[in-house]
């Protein structure tokens, strides 16, 4: 006789997961708490949770960290510019002229494989221990899904639209501007948060590299402090504005191109 | 009428998709003039470089003239050290993908195929994905000492995250008939995951491992121009302390090469899956 | 084929008004389904999607199952198939009472189901492979089956080379290769044009006439049904109960004459008598389902 074992997965709250995340979290930080006051782990090589916790309020006090995040932002800022202006116009060209594309688009893809951020000593040649620099590595990284992203939105537009638009008479300014780009949109969007999101991870890396900018230099400068609770709270800050700034990122794709 | 299709195609040509079956001039005229194109950019941003670097605008020594970076080049593929660091890099990333891989793939096997888990610890992953890794660093030192212990901890944490995504999000995708099938057969567990499950998601798994041998390759470069005495990352960040930069151009050539050629040789071999697969 | 004495078993509850050839087969059923019911959900929410089916097969016979869409013979085939463990009832194999998956079951399902990473060879010798039987003799075992699906030839080729009809052939040659005693079929012509489906019915047809498979058959498709079935069952709509079953007195084999036949006809007009009742109760849920949604926005 069958039995009505239920699928009891649908009975549990639906919190019951990120609530476990979360615990899952707090435990780990509890339990590396005690590891240390026992001295299982070295507090020289791991300072205690509680003590990095502390720290974070003591950098944002005095590190000015509201600086920081400017700084950062600015970069990331002119970064979008170039981006923007840069990747979108280099991808409605190579989508214009059908032979640069296919001569050109496998290497912009090669180029997205690419270590791009290790051209930075380079760069530091060029534009000196500047902010110009960092700005540069960040729009070098995030270039190559915008300008595919681009092509690609622009080419995959539904043949049907455009015999829509020549079925109105169109001329080819008006198919661009009335068709094929609202109809990349899409593809554009994501190819500039996708771009983005490297110029922003560059940059901060880079920051931290050289030594130089906003918050990727704070963790640099604790580091070399030697301040250990400070080290590791800063980069638990980082972390948490970087993902902090991913969600918004989403949650502003999500608004602007509803379905 | 074939001459005429050559360089620019004129605005009607744009739009439609449907002129990709150009009757008037034959495939292989294309792919001449696409290789002219391609011979014709690549010279002429050769000529610009070299005009650049003669006229000294820039600051002479930044932009060596090609020739001086070709000898350069020379010079560095016949150099022993080179290659005994390229070893020491290569093995950092082949250990970091190891280690990244492995973690990765059961990492993905095991939140694609939980609901719950996946619920609870998929957020982080995600959201934790696209964070600079390098910020990590310190802590790896402390964590893995001064040597390569540091660079593969670096590597192994840079591949790790695309390659759970991947794997999970692969996982979820299988096209559930295919389960049900081995499940009517009642194929046991470990059955299913050789017959069914790992070749289903060879696609996603592959590409996994290619963006993570990628992000390998950064992580642990950049640690090594940070902090190191050997590797490819050390030879570069010397060639910038020693104002060496014809060797700097040089290496950065020879690292790129190596990276996009690695990259297109995975994606060969998932290409040559996929003709099969889809 | 003898036609069996009427014995009739009626679904719970619900009287059968006309004495006709039920649905209890001649000797012992090889299969015998008991009192199915199966709920989604629970509470006020539950929605009941099978209400107390019953019904026997016998050896050798082909029976079909046929309803409306949404009556519930996709989630019963799930049931019978052991891919479900939610529900009440009973079901026997051979008399013995089975649940989960069982080796006498074999499956072929709607959606297309050929690994696209195995060549047509592969495939059917996969339940073989399961098995631990050794590569050549699964494939020679598993020629046979490719033969017999009209696949010659196609050994080596991969799914992604071949059309959606010769993909189902691959799925019901590796099903037949597991040689299962009842051989369960969902809808597997649904996504197929009309001519392959015929020919693909007259593929099944000799299989069955070849191999005297046991097979259940779940379709929409009613000449489908008649043609290929001793027995057709007709299911009501949600929650799915049998209305009726009709016996197929027709000659075997089922030549194009025979299914152009009057009897063939006639046949097929009652079943749709039957079903047009079902159908349109359905059609009738879809269009307030739909008008309500429209209300709401």
């Amino acid at each position: 006789m069958a039995t009505a074992t239920a699928t009891r997965a649908h009975r549990y709250a639906p919190l019951a997961a990120p609530a476990l995340g979360f615990a899952t979290l707090v435990g780990a930080f509890a339990l590396v708490e005690v590891l240390i006051r026992v001295g299982a782990i070295n507090r020289f090589v791991v300072p205690l949770p509680s003590q990095v916790l502390a720290a974070i309020p003591r950098i944002i006090v005095e590190e000015g960290i509201l600086h920081r995040f400017w700084q950062t932002t600015q970069e990331a800022l002119w970064a979008s510019v170039l981006l923007v202006f840069a990747g979108i116009g280099l991808g409605m060209l190579m989508f214009r002229f059908r032979l640069l594309r296919s001569a050109c688009e496998t290497w912009v893809a090669a180029f997205a494989s690419a270590p791009v951020v290790l051209m930075y000593p380079l760069f530091l040649v060029i534009f000196g221990r500047s902010a110009t620099t960092i700005v540069m590595i960040g729009f070098v990284a995030g270039l190559p899904p915008v300008i595919l992203k681009t092509i690609e939105g622009l080419a995959g537009t539904r043949t049907v639209l455009l015999d829509v638009g020549r079925s109105f008479r169109l001329d080819d300014w008006q198919l661009f501007r009335k068709i094929l780009l609202p109809a990349a949109m899409p593809s554009i969007f994501v190819g500039l948060r996708v771009g983005l999101i490297f110029a922003l991870i560059n940059i901060v890396g880079v920051e931290f590299l050289i030594n130089f900018g906003g918050l990727g230099q704070l963790i640099n400068e604790l580091a070399e402090r030697y301040d250990l609770p400070g080290t590791y709270g800063a980069i638990g800050f980082v972390i948490l504005v970087s993902v902090l700034f991913f969600v918004v990122c989403e949650r502003v794709e999500r608004w602007l191109l509803p379905g | 009428m074939a001459a005429a299709r050559l360089g620019n195609e004129p605005v009607r040509g744009r739009a439609a998709r449907r002129s990709f079956v150009d009757f008037a001039s034959p495939a292989r005229n294309r792919l001449r003039s696409i290789w002219a194109l391609r011979v014709a950019i690549i010279a002429a941003v050769l000529a610009i470089w070299e005009v650049v670097a003669e006229s000294g605008w820039l600051f002479r020594d930044v932009v060596p003239t090609v020739p001086v970076i070709a000898r350069a080049v020379a010079r560095l593929l016949a150099d022993r050290s080179f290659y005994s660091n390229l070893a020491v890099t290569g093995a950092e990333i082949v250990a970091a993908l190891a280690i990244g891989g492995i973690a990765g793939l059961v990492a993905g096997l095991v939140l694609g195929g939980n609901r719950f888990l996946a619920r609870a610890y998929e957020g982080f992953i995600y959201y934790l994905g696209p964070t600079p890794k390098i910020i990590f660093f310190p802590i790896m030192i402390l964590w893995f000492g001064v040597g390569p212990g540091s660079k593969i901890a670096m590597g192994a944490l840079s591949a790790f995250f695309p390659i759970v995504i991947s794997v999970a999000s692969g996982m979820r995708q299988i096209a559930p008939v295919l389960l049900h099938v081995g499940k009517s057969f009642r194929a046991t567990p470990w059955q299913m995951t050789r017959t069914i499950y790992l070749p289903a998601m060879r696609t996603p798994i592959v590409n996994g491992f290619r963006l993570g041998l990628g992000l390998a390759i950064i992580g642990a470069l950049l640690a090594e121009t940070k902090l190191s005495n050997r590797g490819l990352g050390y030879l570069i960040i010397q060639s910038y302390t020693t104002f060496d930069m014809p060797r700097m151009y040089a290496l950065l050539i020879v690292l790129f090469v190596i990276a996009i050629g690695l990259n297109a040789l995975i994606g060969r071999y998932a290409v040559s899956d996929r003709a099969r697969s889809s | 084929m003898q036609r069996p004495r009427a014995r009739i078993r009626s679904p719970v509850g619900v009287p059968v008004t006309q004495a006709v050839p039920g649905s209890r087969a001649s000797g012992a059923p090889i299969l015998a389904v008991t009192d199915i019911v199966k709920r989604f959900g629970d509470g006020a929410e539950a929605l009941l999607a099978v209400d107390g089916v019953s019904f026997d097969v016998g050896e050798g016979e082909f029976v079909s199952i046929i309803g409306p869409s949404g009556c519930g013979k996709s989630t019963l085939f799930n049931i019978i198939g052991g891919l479900v463990a939610d529900y009440d009832g009973r079901i026997e194999v051979d008399g013995e009472s089975v649940s989960g998956t069982h080796a006498a079951f074999g499956m072929v399902f709607q959606d297309e189901s050929a690994f696209p990473w195995r060549s047509v060879i592969d495939n059917v010798a996969f339940p073989l492979e399961l098995a631990g039987v050794g590569k050549r003799e699964r494939h020679e075992r598993a020629r046979r089956f490719v033969s017999m699906v009209g696949l010659d030839g196609f050994e080596r080729r991969y799914p992604a080379e071949l059309s959606g009809g010769m993909r189902q052939r691959v799925a019901i040659a590796r099903t037949l290769a597991s040689q299962p005693r009842i051989l369960l079929m969902d809808e597997p012509f649904a996504a197929l044009d009309e001519q392959t489906r015929l020919l693909l019915g007259d593929k099944v047809l000799q299989i069955h006439q070849h191999l005297r498979q046991t097979t259940l058959l779940i379709t929409h498709n009613i000449t489908e049904a008649v043609q290929l079935s001793d027995r057709v069952i007709v299911m009501t709509y949600r929650p799915g109960r049998l209305k009726r079953t009709f016996d197929i007195d027709l000659p075997r084999p089922r030549t194009s004459e025979v299914v152009g036949s009057d009897a063939f006809g006639h046949y097929v007009a009652q079943i749709w008598n039957d079903l047009r009742e079902e159908a349109s109760r359905g059609m009738g849920d879809d269009e307030s389902r739909q008008l309500g949604n429209e209300r709401r926005r």
